[in-house]
């Protein structure tokens, strides 16, 4: 009896065959992202602390999140900034996608050069961005001086008015570049047959882009869009180095209230709850949006 | 004629308009680029003149002084081949081992596909912090703690999922006659795989070898907690190194430090831009 | 046979699979019953010492001193691991909970109070000499000792704090400088920063300022500087508790610095948001005539980086009620999981003998915490300030907070957050008291509920 297998012949024994094929990145996947991610979990159900025991709480860190102002707080600012980063990396980064696929002179220039914030180390980012933003020897107060539009140097990073801002201009810096390259490799599956027909038609440049680009990058953009949301809600180590949430928590993310809360204060289990808690919302949101892409597709 | 032709209504209108582009995508690069000159210009500035308050692009005074000493610490030499020796052999594991994965998900149609699928969104969502600890206690039970191997191998894991999508949606691309003539020759699933897949993916497997190596290169918390004996850093953690208590820094070094940290990702870009501007997400985006 | 051999052929994929996850599972469940009980294993190989020096003549003089040791001690070995202070925390903390720590670690008393808390850290009074014992200051053994005995680590640097000036502009504005005899109270500050805020170019924009303080991590610069006026925030309650209350003293301090900054306007509104680091190119430009409240490490960066002609130097602490100012100390201290203690001991008493802990303490600009270190010729200096900084010696003391537990986060989430918005101008003097009693005690109830005893 021959022991060649006869991989022709598909249905039989399909299951066996696949696994066998997954078997190579099961196995670590097991160890190292998968029962990390359950133990994780669990210890959002107890009431671990550094130095301490694991008991076991049930729902007691939820009840008492309900009453943590500081947790709603973070929450409050995770959700604003995730809006408007997200925002302004998608439609930003939309931009230099059309702008990059106009065929124009140099784009494979561009192309490398608009991936260079991807190319920095998120510590380089950060000691970078709190270098500029730096209120006496950073590039912006002293260009700003120079141009005479501000008389005395703003501390953006400790200002109240200014901190969210500032570290929202960096953290959109540093995902436009991902952005505009999934948008550009979708742009180039649009094939330009359509948009010659719609030239036929005398579509302007607008109504080419409602009618035809749009539709066809809907599926990529609800993919970047939820990519970006989970990694933007879960945006730690930009705004630890530049402000450590501060001031006075203004830009206290869920992640640095998470942090804070487990490896400052030595709050374990409430610090994996919040953890919980912040997959609970991603999961809804991807839920609810997923969704409604999915019936504008159908319907 | 040729004159008239130039300043004639559409073309004119078409050279405006390609001139504007050009001018928006400047501004673009502007803001993303300007932190990297600023930073590459105070890398070549002496102290006293980073500490003056007088922006200037190009220095008054050129220097190599902050280089000089960033290479003179072993440490960044030892600490940059670390990073070098993980990020190559972590892009060089998944890609092999996520390769037959991806033609198992997508020639395959079973309940497991839904599984991985379902498990590649979650693990994006979970806060990486939070699952640290429990992460270090399963790698000291395979004593590989203070070891880059073991680095690799949770770096590895972190990759495969967007891996995956990426080879994915490209292998779904290849025409499954290529296969079945293979097989009726006597080829086997793993020669179908590697003889056959794998060199049509190689656009595919650029990016993800970008990706790969990328991640790994920049990735700093997870090295910083596993990695304890002195000569095992790699470049992010020793960069931390240049912050002291107070927030002080060693601003020149630094800079010219984050400078040296960023050359190899530009390097790789420039290199595998050609596989990746073109078609290879294209898989990714459209499955 | 045949089907038999067929079917774990066509099975094996199963199999193996079956039998790997077994292995993991078991593996994992190993890992995790050890993970806590690392005290039995006996470690071989050098000592790891986790060093925090930063400054260049630190880490040499650092790695001096160890290869000194390593050339005594052939037997025990010691590897210096370096660390950086930005990063330690996290480094330190997964250390504890996975027991991969180093033997030695630097760091500081405030923070070194939570571990202990925690159970993480060796009680090192069996092994300190009876030399180290008298030689090192009360107050610093203050900073380390818990009410039982328990030292939890060794202080050898003291963070203490100056007040730098400028003698060129004082002369300008005709103004004396203290002496240590002499010492000025805030009323003479006042009187000295109103003639040294001037507009030079006439241009109604102020040039220089009488003073400038770094008031970023405002906690921890009004919670050193109340001690000398009095009260310093934390009061034990009838019941021996610690409340927080900001009372008359505390009020005063507030009033003082609110009163440069938003009345007199001598203090510069920059300040509000800076740390100690970012204010000194401000005093290198000239921008400030004193600097309050600065860390004697800062000496170090002024004279690295000033430029030619900038002359400093140091005036003696302002006088409140008192001179005192509130100190933390940088340790060294051993886990409780280390099997060689008495080992790791003996090269921490080389390390920290008289004559090291001097070199260390002039490589770090920063105080040491013996006697004989600071009666050293080399710290009575005047050029270099020295002399102000060692003769601060009496006025050193710790604050009621050391070892409260959950004064970390209190600072993080009550103190700097509060202190912060007054300084920017959004809150008044009653609003902050009001506001720092009412949350110290939700914050600090947590802590409370768990009996911890320093």
């Amino acid at each position: 009896m021959s022991k060649s297998t006869t991989p022709t012949v598909r249905p039989r024994n399909r299951n066996l065959d696949q696994l066998q094929l997954l078997l190579p990145i099961m196995v670590p996947v097991l160890l190292i992202s998968f029962i990390p991610l359950v133990r994780g979990i669990y210890i959002g159900f107890t009431d671990y602390e550094l130095g301490g025991q694991m008991n076991f709480s049930g729902l007691d860190n939820y009840r008492i999140m309900m009453q943590d102002s500081f947790f709603w707080r973070s929450m409050g600012v995770g959700f604003l900034w995730t809006a408007v980063v997200t925002a302004l990396q998608i439609g930003l980064g939309m931009i230099l996608a059309l702008l990059l696929n106009q065929g124009l002179r140099l784009t494979s220039l561009y192309s490398v050069l608009m991936l260079v914030p991807w190319a920095m180390p998120p510590i380089v980012r950060g000691l970078m961005w709190r270098q500029i933003y730096s209120p006496d020897t950073g590039a912006l107060n002293l260009i700003l001086t120079q141009m005479g539009l501000i008389d005395n140097p703003i501390n953006w990073l400790a200002s109240f008015e200014w901190a969210l801002p500032a570290i929202i201009v960096a953290g959109v810096w540093g995902e436009i570049p991902k952005a505009a390259l999934f948008f550009l490799a979708g742009l180039k599956t649009i094939p330009s047959s359509l948009y010659e027909a719609a030239e036929l038609d005398g579509a302007s440049a607008f109504r080419k882009f409602r009618h035809i680009t749009l539709p066809m990058m809907k599926p990529i953009m609800a993919a970047v869009v939820s990519l970006s949301f989970m990694w933007n809600f879960n945006a730690f180590g930009l705004i630890w180095i530049l402000t450590q949430g501060g001031p006075g928590g203004l830009t206290r993310l869920p992640m640095l209230a998470a942090y804070e809360e487990a490896f400052r204060y030595g709050y374990v289990g409430y610090a994996a709850a919040i953890g919980n808690v912040m997959v609970i919302i991603i999961s809804i949101f991807l839920f609810f949006y997923l969704r409604v892409q999915l019936k504008e597709r159908t319907g | 004629m040729q004159i008239m032709n130039i300043f004639s209504g559409r073309m004119l209108k078409r050279r405006i308009s390609r001139f504007l582009m050009h001018g928006l995508i400047l501004v673009f690069l502007t803001y993303l680029l300007f932190p990297l000159i600023w930073m590459i210009s105070t890398s070549f500035k002496p102290t006293a003149e980073i500490y003056s308050g007088i922006p200037t692009l190009i220095p008054e005074v050129f220097t190599v002084e902050h280089y000089l000493s960033v290479i003179e610490e072993e440490r960044i030499l030892i600490s940059i081949l670390n990073s070098l020796y993980v990020g190559i052999i972590t892009a060089i594991i998944v890609v092999l081992i996520s390769l037959p994965a991806a033609y198992a998900l997508t020639r395959y149609k079973t309940g497991v596909n839904k599984l991985v699928m379902g498990w590649v969104l979650t693990s994006q969502i979970f806060p990486a912090i939070l699952i640290m600890i429990p992460l270090f206690i399963i790698l000291r039970s395979l004593h590989l703690t203070d070891s880059l191997s073991g680095l690799v191998l949770v770096y590895v894991v972190w990759d495969i999922p967007f891996v995956l999508w990426m080879l994915q949606g490209y292998v779904k691309e290849i025409p499954i006659e290529l296969e079945e003539a293979a097989a009726i020759d006597g080829a086997t699933q793993g020669q179908i795989i590697y003889k056959i897949i794998m060199p049509l993916l190689l656009p595919a497997i650029g990016a993800a070898v970008l990706f790969a190596f990328i991640s790994a290169w920049n990735e700093f918390f997870f090295a910083l907690v596993l990695l304890k004996s002195p000569d095992l850093t790699t470049l992010p953690v020793e960069l931390a190194r240049y912050t002291g208590i107070e927030g002080q820094a060693r601003t020149g070094p630094l800079a010219a430090a984050s400078f040296i940290a960023t050359i190899p990702s530009i390097v790789l870009f420039a290199i595998l831009r050609k596989w990746f501007s073109s078609g290879a997400l294209q898989g990714a985006v459209k499955g | 046979m045949n089907r038999m051999i067929s079917w774990i052929l066509n099975y094996k994929g199963f199999i193996i699979a079956g039998l790997l996850s077994v292995i993991i599972i078991s593996f994992y469940i190993a890992g995790e019953m050890t993970a806590h009980n690392r005290t039995g294993e006996v470690q071989t190989g050098p000592l790891r010492f986790l060093s925090l020096a930063w400054q260049e003549d630190a880490v040499k003089v650092v790695h001096e001193i160890t290869d000194q040791w390593n050339q005594l001690h052939p037997e025990q070995q010691v590897e210096i691991i370096q660390g950086n202070w930005s990063a330690v925390h996290d480094f330190l903390i997964t250390g504890f909970e996975t027991g991969d720590i180093p033997d030695i670690f630097h760091y500081e008393s405030a923070i070194i109070v939570d571990f202990a808390l925690r159970g993480y850290l060796a009680d090192l009074s069996p092994y300190i000499s009876k030399e180290m014992q008298e030689d090192i200051l009360d107050v610093n053994w203050a900073s380390v000792t818990r009410s039982s005995g328990e030292v939890i680590g060794i202080p050898f640097l003291t963070a203490s704090s100056i007040v730098l000036y400028n003698p060129d502009l004082f002369a300008e504005a005709g103004v004396t400088p203290p002496t240590i005899e002499n010492p000025w109270t805030w009323d003479d500050v006042h009187a000295a920063a109103k003639k040294l805020t001037i507009d030079r170019d006439g241009d109604g924009v102020i040039d220089q300022w009488g003073t400038g303080l770094g008031l970023r991590n405002c906690a921890n610069v009004l919670m050193n500087l109340s001690i000398s006026f009095g009260g310093s925030f934390f009061y034990k309650d009838d019941l021996g508790d610690i409340e927080v209350r900001v009372a008359e003293p505390e009020k005063k301090l507030i009033g003082t610095l609110a009163r440069m900054l938003f009345e007199d306007k001598t203090m510069a509104p920059s300040g509000v948001g800076k740390s100690g680091t970012e204010m000194i190119p401000g005093f290198l430009a000239g921008n400030y005539a004193m600097l309050v409240s600065s860390g004697a490490w800062a000496r170090q960066q002024l004279v690295e980086n000033a430029g030619e002609g900038f002359h400093w130097a140091v005036m003696p602490p302002i006088k409140a009620i008192t001179q005192s100012m509130g100190i933390n100390t940088q340790t060294l201290s051993i886990p409780k999981s280390c099997t060689r203690q008495a080992v790791a001991m003996e090269f921490v008493q080389y390390l920290l003998s008289a004559e090291n802990t001097t070199r260390l303490a002039l490589s770090d600009w920063v105080l040491p915490s013996r006697r004989s270190s600071i009666a050293d010729p080399r710290l009575q200096d005047v050029a270099s300030g020295w002399n102000i900084v060692s003769q601060n010696t009496p006025h050193l003391s710790v604050g009621p907070w050391v070892g409260l537990p959950g004064y970390v986060e209190w600072k993080s989430r009550v103190a700097n957050p509060t202190f912060q918005e007054f300084f920017a101008g959004r809150m008044s003097i009653e609003e902050v008291a009001e506001r720092i009693e009412n949350e110290s005690t939700s914050v600090l109830a947590r802590y409370r509920v768990r009996d911890l005893k320093w």
